[in-house]
């Protein structure tokens, strides 16, 4: 080939690639992926048999109050885990931001504490408060209050960041205090980001309370775990359609308070409208509503009983287990925690990016949507039907779930690419696969691989527990040992955990930089 | 820059909604109720329904409320027992000694099923090439919750002694968490052979709810002691003897009691001991689920 014909970079992709891939095969014979087991003629009976007694849904008196209840606890669950996380989130996020402080003094203390917050994933975190406050929803309202309360603060603190600083300089070189110099300075820039922000996380909360039911938190989940437990399908399928209607319902409402938060006040008669004022009577009615239902009473939360148990829970896991022959056996339940967030990401990039293709959105959007709601704890005890019990089940379960997220978000960025390189090539006769190909794809790529990346970070954290519904890495160690009350081994599985996901999410820093 | 005045009214309301909210929950009161809990070593309403008739009987003889609250974890009974969340709870004999050592050994066991002295559990399978334990090598294999004595500990400890290690041994270990969610997975074929508690097993099979010629027995467990009733160690003496004659007064001739114990799957009540119990202690340190 002539030397200026050549592509000057195949040199560096070539070893990107090879690089990769050595990388990669160890991983993807760690998760055990066969994908002939999907049709294996067994398995296929089974996932048929399971599917078939689906129709029809279960709609029993009997059930059906059950199935209400539950839903009206998983609501509750999910709005009073915010109440809470709000009310830690607001002064930790004061702490740790740098917004309106001289010097950018980052707090070290804070920042590691929200680490470790949102590190544990929120199922770990209810695992643990069911032991401590034994049975029912406290442990979930819990569990949610204080991963949420991490995430909204470390994301409160960067949006305060974020915002155009000069302002609360201003009122500060004049001698406003802090406090004063963010709420006038800084809180009207960004205050609309900041309730969209919170809005959305509600929305995640109600699909998270659904999930922590496994562990027996209460709600729907628990109803979910049971069903799936004894292979019930029609009460299987009752339970994932009410789900999907509340997850399709909560998502039109919180894209319904968004909008309505972009409309400019100018526009409005009065600034303090009906709807403000709705939702001012509605939010503490809410909140106070679900701890009411929930029966959970602050006083017993904070009781000495309570703090006495935590305390004695907490000092159980003061010394984990560091003998070489646990250590092992956790290393190689990490590795295989690793490979099942690795491949099930990966899976979902390329089937994400497929569904994202075809030029007519709606029955795609429709199926992108349908998989996202479906959590990949549910997910997971469909696949283990499907292909066996195993990592290969977890890394499907993954899939699926995160292809649904990738694709809305991969579809959107696509749309959002100048369309000029790709039509200049098309003009020039180039076909339209390769038109895509070096006119649009290389413009949206960065956005894709960042999203990718996001979506492993929080893969990261769902692999480690999707082992509660035997899908094998560390969730199947860390639920066996807890059964067992072994806290010590408990301990150094939840230590994994942690440092696995600050290294995935350091890594997926590294990527993003050099991808840039 | 000013906030308006209805603003920051409103604002000032909302606190007051907020800290009213936080503060006007008091805590449950202590009512003379009688606190009851099961191992889920089967589903949530199915022990519901098990427990309606005895919790009224139990009722009438104490002249105590009695409020049944259903767990989908066994660990949680145990800690709800040593938190003294709830008084009264039918616990597996393995759950027994964890609550024994989790409250200093003052759990008080007080019946067992006649049963109970001599339980046993079974491996099924609906696999035509499995005919022994020495078989499951390289196979899924399903326990219940990993705390469960009939379905985890004692088959484990016996599969211990025919030479099988099940982490090492099996391709894959489940936990389905109970004795029926256990038949499920093996009648459908998401794991190769399981193992569960003899009395469930009769139960389903009696039932229907299994179908003998698909899933069959393949072994059965020598016997050893299983389920009791335990209480809290500090509960009033008076009432522990109260809820002791109870159990021990159900007589099968009396039709009324009859239904009870059917439900309970019991001959009848026997008094029991922390000492018939030391047995399953050993075996838990052998299969290394104690330490």
């Amino acid at each position: 080939m002539n030397p200026a014909d050549r592509d000057p970079a195949a040199r560096r992709r070539l070893f990107g690639f090879l690089a990769a891939l050595a990388i990669l095969w160890p991983l993807f014979r760690m998760a055990e992926v066969k994908p002939g087991a999907l049709f294996d003629a067994a398995n296929l009976k089974v996932i048929g048999h399971f599917l078939g007694a689906f129709l029809p849904p279960e709609t029993g008196a009997e059930f059906l109050a059950y199935l209400a209840r539950a839903t009206l606890e998983t609501l509750a669950i999910a709005s009073a885990g915010m109440a809470l996380a709000g009310l830690l989130a607001v002064p930790l996020a004061y702490l740790a931001s740098a917004a309106g402080r001289e010097k950018p003094a980052l707090n070290p203390l804070t920042r590691s504490l929200l680490t470790v917050l949102r590190g544990i994933p929120e199922l770990v975190w209810a695992l643990l408060f069911v032991r401590v406050f034994g049975l029912g929803p406290a442990a979930g309202v819990l569990a949610l209050g204080l991963t949420y309360g991490g995430m909204l603060a470390k994301v409160y603190a960067e949006i305060l960041e974020s915002a155009d600083a000069a302002p609360a300089r201003a009122l500060r070189l004049n001698g406003a205090s802090r406090p004063l110099a963010i709420l006038y300075g800084l809180l009207p820039q960004v205050a609309k980001e900041l309730v969209s922000y919170t809005v959305y996380r509600w929305e995640c909360a109600i699909r998270a309370s659904v999930v922590m039911g496994f562990v027996g938190a209460g709600g729907l989940g628990q109803l979910m775990d049971q069903a799936m437990k004894m292979l019930n399908g029609g009460e299987a399928a009752s339970i994932l359609l009410t789900f999907m209607l509340l997850v399709f319902a909560a998502d039109g409402l919180s894209g319904w308070l968004r909008r309505a938060l972009d409309r400019p006040p100018a526009k409005r008669a009065s600034p303090f409208g009906w709807r403000s004022l709705g939702l001012l009577v509605a939010l503490p009615g809410v909140v106070l509503a679900s701890f009411y239902f929930l029966g959970i009473g602050f006083g017993e939360l904070f009781s000495l009983e309570a703090a006495r148990s935590i305390g004695e829970f907490v000092a159980g896991f003061l010394s984990p287990d560091l003998s070489a022959e646990w250590l092992g056996k956790v290393a190689k339940g990490s590795l295989e925690t690793l490979a099942i967030s690795l491949v099930g990401t990966l899976f979902a990039a390329i089937g994400g990016l497929l569904l994202a293709l075809p030029p007519w959105r709606a029955p795609f959007s429709f199926l992108l949507n349908s998989l996202r709601s479906v959590p990949e704890l549910v997910w997971a005890t469909i696949t283990a039907l499907a292909v066996g019990l195993g990592p290969f089940a977890g890394a499907l379960a993954l899939a699926l779930h995160t292809t649904g997220v990738l694709g809305r978000l991969y579809a959107e960025a696509l749309a959002n690419v100048p369309a000029a390189p790709g039509r200049a090539l098309r003009l020039c006769g180039v076909p339209g696969s390769l038109a895509f190909l070096y006119g649009t794809l290389p413009g949206a790529a960065p956005q894709l691989i960042a999203y990718t990346l996001y979506r492993w970070e929080m893969n990261i954290r769902m692999a480690a527990i999707l082992g509660f519904v035997g899908a094998g890495g560390l969730g199947q160690l860390l639920y066996f040992e807890l059964s067992l009350f072994h806290h010590a081994q408990a301990s150094t599985v939840i230590v994994a955990m942690l440092l696995l996901s600050i290294a995935v999410d350091q890594a997926s820093a590294w990527l993003r930089q050099r991808m840039r | 820059m000013s906030i308006s005045t209805p603003r920051r009214l409103a604002l000032k309301g909302a606190l007051a909604c907020a800290l009213a909210s936080a503060v006007s929950f008091p805590a449950f009161a202590e009512d003379a109720v009688l606190r009851v809990s099961a191992i889920p070593d089967e589903a949530p309403t199915e022990l519901q329904r098990k427990f309606a008739p005895l919790g009224k009987y139990l009722e009438a003889q104490t002249g105590i409320k009695v409020v049944f609250t259903p767990v989908s974890d066994y660990a949680a009974v145990v800690e709800s027992l040593a938190s003294k969340k709830i008084d009264l709870a039918w616990l597996g004999g393995f759950t027994f000694i964890q609550a024994k050592i989790r409250t200093n050994g003052t759990a008080i066991p007080i019946v067992q099923r006649e049963e109970d002295a001599r339980f046993t559990s079974r491996f099924i399978t609906a696999d035509a090439s499995i005919k022994a334990l020495s078989d499951l090598k390289g196979k899924t294999f399903a326990f219940g919750a990993p705390s469960s004595t009939s379905g985890s500990l004692m088959p484990r400890f016996f599969l211990l002694q025919a030479g099988l290690n099940p982490e090492k041994d099996f391709k894959n270990v489940a936990f389905s968490g109970a004795h029926d969610a256990t038949v499920a997975f093996v009648a459908a074929g998401k794991a190769d052979a399981g193992v569960l508690n003899a009395s469930v097993w009769d139960k389903l099979v009696e039932q229907k709810k299994v179908d003998p010629d698909k899933v069959r027995v393949f072994a059965t467990t020598p016997p050893y002691f299983d389920y009791n009733w335990t209480v809290r160690g500090d509960l009033d003496p008076v009432l522990i003897r109260k809820l002791t004659d109870a159990f021990l007064k159900l007589d099968p001739a009396n039709p009324e009691h009859k239904e009870i114990l059917a439900l309970q799957r019991a001959a009848k009540f026997i008094p029991t001991k922390k000492e018939n119990y030391d047995g399953i202690e050993k075996a838990a340190h052998a299969a290394g689920l104690l330490k």
